[in-house]
C-alpha cells in the first residue's frame, strides 16, 4: 500500500517541484520584462498609461506602459492600437483622443464599462488629468501626463 | 481573490508538496506516527503566515523566502523520513529561524549603523574563535562546537555573518566608530587599506584551519576573493590573493595529513572502499540507485550513508526523489543566487551592496562545495547544505543572513538615498541636482519615503544620473511610477499621489494660466 502510494507520488513530487521553479522563474521574468524603459527613454514628453495591477496576477499579457500618441484605440481585438486580451474588455473598448493639449477618454459602448476614478464613463468623452485612475475589465491604469509639468 | 488557488502561485505549490509529503510520512511506519500531522500543519502554517506577512506588508523581495521555504520543505521531508526525532527538531529550529529571519530583517533595516561597527565584528569573531579553540568540543575531527549548558552551537556559522559584515565595512571604506567621540578611519593609502583587508580575511581562515574546518575555510576564502574581484579594482591585488590561495593549498596538501586523505579519496575512493572511501562511495551508490525519478520516499536506503542528515542530505534527496529532484534543488539554489545578485546590483550604497553580495556568495559557494563534494566533483569537505541540512546553528544563521538580504532588498528600493552610508555622499550631487532642477515638486518626490522604484521601470536607473532627469520631467507623476507590490498599499499610494496632485495642480494651475496668458 505504502509502496504504491510512494511510487505514484514521487512523479507528482518532481512535477510539482518543477512547476514551482517554473512559476518562480516566470514571475522573475515578468519582473525583468516590466523594466521596459523604451517609453520613458524615448518619449518622455508623451503622456502614457501606467499599469497599477501586479502583472503576475493577470493571466494575459499587459505591458507596464502604453504611450499615448495621437488617437489611440484600446480593446481586445487585434485592430486596436493597444490590445489587451482581458476577457472583461470589449473588442473595441475605449478611445483616447488628444485635443487642445489635453487627452480625452471615451468609452465605446463597452459591455463592462470604463471607470475613471471609480465613476463609470457616460457616452461623452472625459478629460484626463495627470494621475487619474482608469479601470477597465481587470486592468487598472494611471494616466501620467509628463508634458504638463515641464518647465 | 480568484487567483488564490491557482497553480501559478508558488506558495500554493509549497503547501501542496508539504501536505502530500507529510501525509505520506504519516503512513510510512506501521504504528502511525501521530506527531507528523501537527508537525506538517505547523510547517505549512508558518510558511503561509510568513509569506502573507512579506507580501501584505511588502517587505521587499518575496521570491527569496519562497525559494528557501521550498528548500527547507524538501529538507524536512528528507530528515523526517530518515529520523522523526531529528525531523521534529529541525521543524523547531525552523520556527526559531523564521522568528530570527523577521528579527534580523527589522533590526538590519531599522538601525543603520552597521557600517560603523567594523571593530566589533572583528573582535567578536576573534573572541568566538579563541573560545572554540580553548573550550570547544571535537566532533568528527573538527573542533568546532561550543557548548553552553545543554545547548551547543557552531560558532563558525555565526562568524560567517560577522565575516561578511566586516568585509563589507572594508569595501565601503567607512569611518569606524568604537566609542562615542573616538573614531578611527580606514587608512587612506590603498596599500595600507589592502593590508587591513587581507588581515581581516586571513585571520579567520587561519583559525578555521586550526579547527580543521576546511570546508568553511574554503567558503570564506571564495567569498573574500569574489568580493575583492567585484569591488577592488586592482588586478594585482586579486592575483596576489590567488597566488596566496594556491600556495596555501599546496602547503596544506604537503604538510597536513587530513587534506592529503581528502584528495586521495577524491581521486580514487574505490581503493579503500571499506575505510576512508566509505562515505563517498555510499553516496555515489545512493545517487546511482535513485535513477531519474528516485525510489520514492521511504523506499530507498539512504540511511546507509554516514552523516546523511547533514552533509549527505543531497545524496538522500537524489536517491529518493531521483536525479530530477537533485537537479531541482540545484536549480532552486541557482534562482536564490540570482535573486541575491540582482538585489546587490540594485542597491547603491557600497556597504549594503557588499553585504548582499557576500551573503549570496556564501549560500552559493556553500552549496557548490558540499554538492560538489558528495557527487565527487571536488574533494569532499564537510559543510552543511544551507536551508536543507539538519542543524540548528546552520539553519538559524542561514535565516538570519536571509533576513539581512531581505532587508537590503528593501533598502535597494528606497529612492535616492539608501541609508546614511558612507557611499551616499558620492551620489549627493545628483540628488542636489534633482532638488534644484525640479524645484518644489522634485524635492517632494525625494522626501516621499515609502515610495520605491522597485520592480518598476525606475529599477533600471542603476546610475543615479539617469534617475535625475526622470524625476525632473515627471514631477509629481514620478510617484505614480511604482507598481506597489501590494494592492492595499497601492490604494493608499494612489490616494497619496492624488493628494499630492491636488496640491501640485494648484501650483501648476497658476503656472499654466500664466502660460496661456502669454
Amino acid at each position: 500500500m505504502f509502496e504504491i502510494l510512494s511510487t505514484v507520488l514521487k512523479y507528482i513530487f518532481v512535477t510539482i517541484i518543477y512547476l514551482f521553479i517554473y512559476s518562480i522563474i516566470r514571475l522573475i521574468y515578468l519582473d525583468i520584462r516590466s523594466v521596459d524603459t523604451s517609453v520613458r527613454k524615448r518619449e518622455k514628453h508623451v503622456p502614457y498609461l501606467k499599469l497599477i495591477n501586479r502583472r503576475e496576477d493577470l493571466s494575459f499579457k499587459v505591458k507596464e506602459h502604453y504611450a499615448l500618441n495621437g488617437v489611440v484605440l484600446l480593446g481586445r481585438s487585434g485592430k486596436n492600437d493597444i490590445v489587451i486580451a482581458d476577457p472583461y474588455i470589449s473588442g473595441s473598448h475605449a478611445r483616447f483622443t488628444p485635443r487642445d493639449g489635453q487627452y480625452y477618454i471615451e468609452d465605446l459602448n463597452s459591455t463592462n464599462g470604463t471607470f475613471v476614478n471609480d465613476t463609470r464613463l457616460k457616452n461623452e468623452p472625459k478629460v484626463l488629468r495627470n494621475g487619474d485612475r482608469i479601470q477597465m475589465g481587470q486592468v487598472e491604469f494611471v494616466f501620467v501626463d509628463g508634458s504638463r509639468h515641464k518647465r | 481573490m480568484k487567483g488564490l488557488v491557482s497553480y501559478r502561485r508558488p506558495v500554493v505549490l509549497i503547501v501542496i508538496i508539504d501536505a502530500i509529503a507529510f501525509s505520506l510520512l504519516f503512513l510510512y511506519k506501521q504504528p502511525f506516527d501521530w506527531y507528523v500531522l501537527p508537525a506538517g500543519l505547523l510547517v505549512i502554517g508558518l510558511i503561509c503566515a510568513s509569506f502573507h506577512v512579506i507580501t501584505r506588508k511588502s517587505l521587499g523581495d518575496e521570491y527569496l523566502f519562497l525559494i528557501t521555504a521550498m528548500l527547507t520543505s524538501l529538507g524536512f521531508i528528507m530528515i523526517y523520513r530518515l529520523d522523526p526525532v531529528y525531523g521534529f527538531r529541525q521543524i523547531m529550529w525552523f520556527s526559531a529561524g523564521i522568528l530570527l529571519f523577521f528579527l534580523s530583517f527589522f533590526v538590519f533595516l531599522k538601525f543603520r549603523f552597521w557600517h560603523r561597527l567594523f571593530y566589533y565584528y572583528v573582535s567578536i569573531s576573534l573572541a568566538l574563535f579563541i573560545l572554540t579553540l580553548s573550550l570547544g568540543e571535537s566532533v568528527k575531527g573538527s573542533k568546532n562546537w561550543l557548548e553552553i549548558g545543554k545547548f551547543s552551537f557552531q560558532p563558525s556559522e555565526l562568524i560567517k555573518i560577522l565575516f561578511i559584515l566586516s568585509l563589507a565595512c572594508c569595501f565601503s571604506k567607512s569611518e569606524q566608530v568604537i566609542f562615542k567621540g573616538l573614531s578611527i578611519s580606514f587608512p587612506q593609502s590603498p596599500v595600507r587599506y589592502r593590508i587591513v583587508l587581507a588581515l581581516v580575511s586571513y585571520m579567520p581562515l587561519g583559525f578555521l584551519v586550526l579547527q580543521r574546518e576546511w570546508g568553511t575555510a574554503i567558503v570564506f576564502f571564495l567569498v573574500y576573493a569574489t568580493l575583492v574581484y567585484a569591488f577592488d579594482d586592482s588586478p594585482r591585488f586579486f592575483a596576489l590573493n590567488a597566488a596566496a590561495a594556491v600556495l596555501g593549498a599546496v602547503a596544506g596538501y604537503m604538510t597536513l595529513y587530513h587534506i592529503r586523505v581528502r584528495v586521495e579519496t577524491w581521486l580514487d575512493p574505490w581503493k579503500d572502499i571499506a575505510g576512508k572511501g566509505y562515505q563517498i562511495t555510499q553516496s555515489l551508490f545512493a545517487i546511482a540507485e535513485g535513477g531519474f525519478f528516485g525510489t520514492g520516499i521511504g523506499m530507498g536506503r539512504p540511511d546507509l550513508i554516514p552523516a546523511v542528515n547533514t552533509d549527505f542530505i543531497f545524496s538522500a534527496i537524489c536517491e529518493e526523489m531521483g536525479i530530477f529532484g537533485g537537479v531541482a534543488v540545484i536549480l532552486l539554489y541557482f534562482i536564490l543566487t540570482y535573486r541575491g545578485v540582482k538585489i546587490s546590483l540594485r542597491v547603491k550604497n557600497p556597504f549594503y551592496r557588499a553585504t548582499a553580495l557576500g551573503i549570496t556568495l556564501m549560500f552559493g559557494f556553500q552549496t557548490f562545495i558540499i554538492i560538489g563534494g558528495v557527487i565527487k566533483l571536488i574533494p569532499l569537505t564537510g559543510i552543511t547544505l544551507p536551508f536543507v541540512s539538519y542543524g540548528g546553528s546552520s539553519l538559524t544563521t542561514s535565516f538570519i543572513a536571509l533576513g539581512m538580504l531581505q532587508a537590503v532588498s528593501v533598502i535597494a528600493e528606497e529612492p535616492g538615498t539608501d541609508g546614511p552610508g558612507p557611499g551616499a555622499d558620492k551620489f549627493e550631487p545628483g540628488a542636489d541636482e534633482s532638488g534644484s532642477g525640479a524645484g518644489g515638486s522634485g524635492s517632494e518626490a525625494d522626501e516621499s519615503g515609502p515610495e520605491t522604484s522597485g520592480i518598476g521601470p525606475g529599477a533600471d536607473g542603476s546610475e543615479p544620473a539617469s534617475v535625475v532627469p526622470e524625476a525632473e520631467i515627471h514631477g509629481p507623476g514620478a510617484e505614480l511610477d511604482e507598481p506597489g507590490p501590494d494592492d492595499d498599499i497601492n490604494a493608499e499610494h494612489i490616494k497619496d499621489a492624488e493628494c499630492r496632485n491636488l496640491d501640485n495642480s494648484g501650483e501648476k494651475g497658476v503656472a499654466g494660466s500664466n502660460e496661456t496668458d502669454k
